[in-house]
């Protein structure tokens, strides 16, 4: 109960009634007939909406869709940003060799591969994951580099002393340093990841969250365009969160940070 | 902690900006990976066209698709957008930041609004606004907006209260309080927010050319990529990477400049 009710008191209520108002005020505005717009739906109608495609289980197929892309893509601009951004951290040689091309290739925006990924894949899952994993692995790498080189040179120093073994100074030293670069890593490039999903399924393969906006926006029914957005909003907002959360339970260390970074 | 002085000559300025660049030498796996290319496949092809054919494709683009003036329309677009959201971000973060009972309103309206990926943007302006150049500024503004406008937020939040007690016994003008202590104090997250908006801005303007075929560079990505000419595909993507590292180090320089003149206190 105890707990309950702290949440209950850290709840922005005021924020809460905020939107509540505004939603109310643009019903009524709309209803009133000052409408500006032709095709600006009034939230009465967008909240229809969200019940139409929640019935007709369009909703759960786009947005399982989206999400598989976007968490598939995300674990692979992971597993690759972290393994690149421990090897780069730990080699000042390797950094030496490489740091310039990777300065060249991080400012890419990410769009910019949805055709190249057409062209390789068509239509296709694997066009989507193209598009999510080559930008995403960006924030995850330099993080992780970024940690690892903030290790302490002494802290290696005293491994080799006492003969700690290679795969021991990856876990006891190197791994623990990184994690909180990891972890800022991981939520900027989730964010990432999301948006060039939307992006991909917009420009490319024609199927999840972004394709249904597009889809709906063509179909001029703008009611359902709507209740596409506040899904994709919610879905950003869910995601954050459930970051956010695991981090704070598994890691509780190095929650504080990541969220001072997002 | 600035030890640096204020002012470096031109030379000095060219010098200390070049020794902060990565050796040279990092460039080589970059070149080595487009010479093998070339060596594997010299030819055209539906998928992997060697890099002398980017270059080739580069020239027929500049001049059958006015690629100059594509470019011109695209940075337009971006530059205009940038600029509003920055103007409209720290005066409209400045104003919710400086209430404390505004921002607790507003907080969640705006986390929610910078949680909307930008991209869904584009046919909810299409819808609204219709296919023109005003939906094209309006879109770019609205996704780099917010990053810019909740770092202003945060940051006036975060002043010292005691440092804007002693500007009122002071009786300093609100002028004044905004130039010597409230600007200065915004300037690092300021800077920060339009660090994460400039890629966002730039997804959305070449978005929004993709979508609606306005002119500009998007469009004619998207016109190469369904002609299947692949070599032209791989052309803009060079030609857009070189955009996006240019406008990066840009803002760098920028960066650095204005951090000189107002360094960030601890």
């Amino acid at each position: 109960m105890r707990e309950l009710e702290r949440i209950f008191v850290r709840v922005n209520w005021l924020g809460l009634t905020t939107i509540a108002l505004g939603f109310a005020l643009w019903e009524v505005l709309l209803r009133a007939g000052f409408a500006q717009y032709q095709n600006l739906p009034a939230p009465s109608a967008i909240a229809d909406g969200l019940v139409e495609i929640t019935t007709s289980g369009q909703l759960l197929a786009d947005t399982l869709h989206t999400l598989r892309a976007v968490l598939v893509g995300w674990a692979a601009a992971l597993v690759l940003g972290v393994v690149m951004g421990l090897l780069l951290g730990a080699s000042s040689t390797l950094r030496r060799y490489s740091l310039a091309s990777i300065e060249i290739l991080r400012p890419m925006p990410g769009i910019a591969f949805a055709p190249v990924a057409l062209l390789l894949f068509g239509f296709s899952l694997q066009m989507e994951l193209m598009v999510i994993i080559l930008p995403a692995l960006w924030p995850v790498l330099i993080n992780t580099m970024g940690a690892v080189m903030g290790v302490h040179a002494r802290l290696f120093e005293v491994g080799r002393t006492f003969r700690v073994s290679r795969s021991d100074i990856l876990r006891k030293i190197m791994l623990p340093a990184a994690l909180p670069g990891v972890l800022v890593g991981a939520r900027l490039s989730m964010t990432l990841a999301l948006v060039l999903a939307i992006v991909a399924e917009m420009v490319g393969n024609p199927a999840g969250l972004g394709y249904a906006v597009v889809r709906e926006q063509q179909a001029m029914r703008p009611e359902l365009v709507f209740a596409y957005v506040v899904v994709i909003g919610a879905l950003g907002v869910v995601l954050n969160a459930m970051l956010t959360g695991a981090v704070a339970v598994f890691f509780p260390a190095a929650s504080g940070r990541m969220r001072e970074a997002g | 902690m600035d030890h640096q002085p204020r002012t470096l000559g031109s030379a000095g300025q060219l010098r200390s900006a070049l020794a902060s660049l990565p050796p040279a030498r990092g460039l080589l796996p970059l070149i080595l990976l487009l010479l093998v290319w070339q060596l594997v496949q010299p030819g055209p092809s539906p998928y992997f066209p060697g890099p002398s054919q980017w270059w080739t494709a580069t020239l027929t683009l500049f001049s059958r698709e006015h690629l100059v003036a594509a470019f011109g329309a695209t940075t337009w677009t971006f530059l205009k957008g940038l600029l509003l959201a920055i103007v409209a971000g720290t005066v409209l973060g400045l104003l919710v930041g400086i209430s404390d009972r505004a921002a607790r309103a507003l907080q969640p309206l705006l986390e929610f609004m910078r949680a909307i990926p930008p991209p869904v943007t584009v046919p909810v302006a299409s819808l609204l606004i219709g296919y023109s150049e005003t939906m094209k500024l309006t879109v770019v503004v609205l996704s780099a907006l917010w990053p810019i406008l909740l770092n202003t937020t945060s940051a006036v939040r975060q002043i010292d209260p005691l440092l804007l007690d002693v500007a009122r016994s002071f009786r300093l003008t609100a002028l004044q309080r905004m130039r010597r202590i409230i600007l200065p104090a915004i300037v690092p997250s300021l800077l920060l927010g339009i660090r994460v908006a400039i890629p966002l801005a730039i997804v959305v303007t070449l978005l929004v050319e993709m979508l609606t075929s306005l002119p500009g560079i998007g469009a004619i990505m998207i016109r190469s990529q369904r002609n299947f000419q692949s070599s032209e595909v791989y052309a803009l993507l060079v030609l857009v990477g070189l955009f996006g590292f240019v406008v990066n180090d840009l803002f760098a320089i920028i960066e650095g400049v204005i951090m000189r003149r107002w360094p960030p206190r601890s």
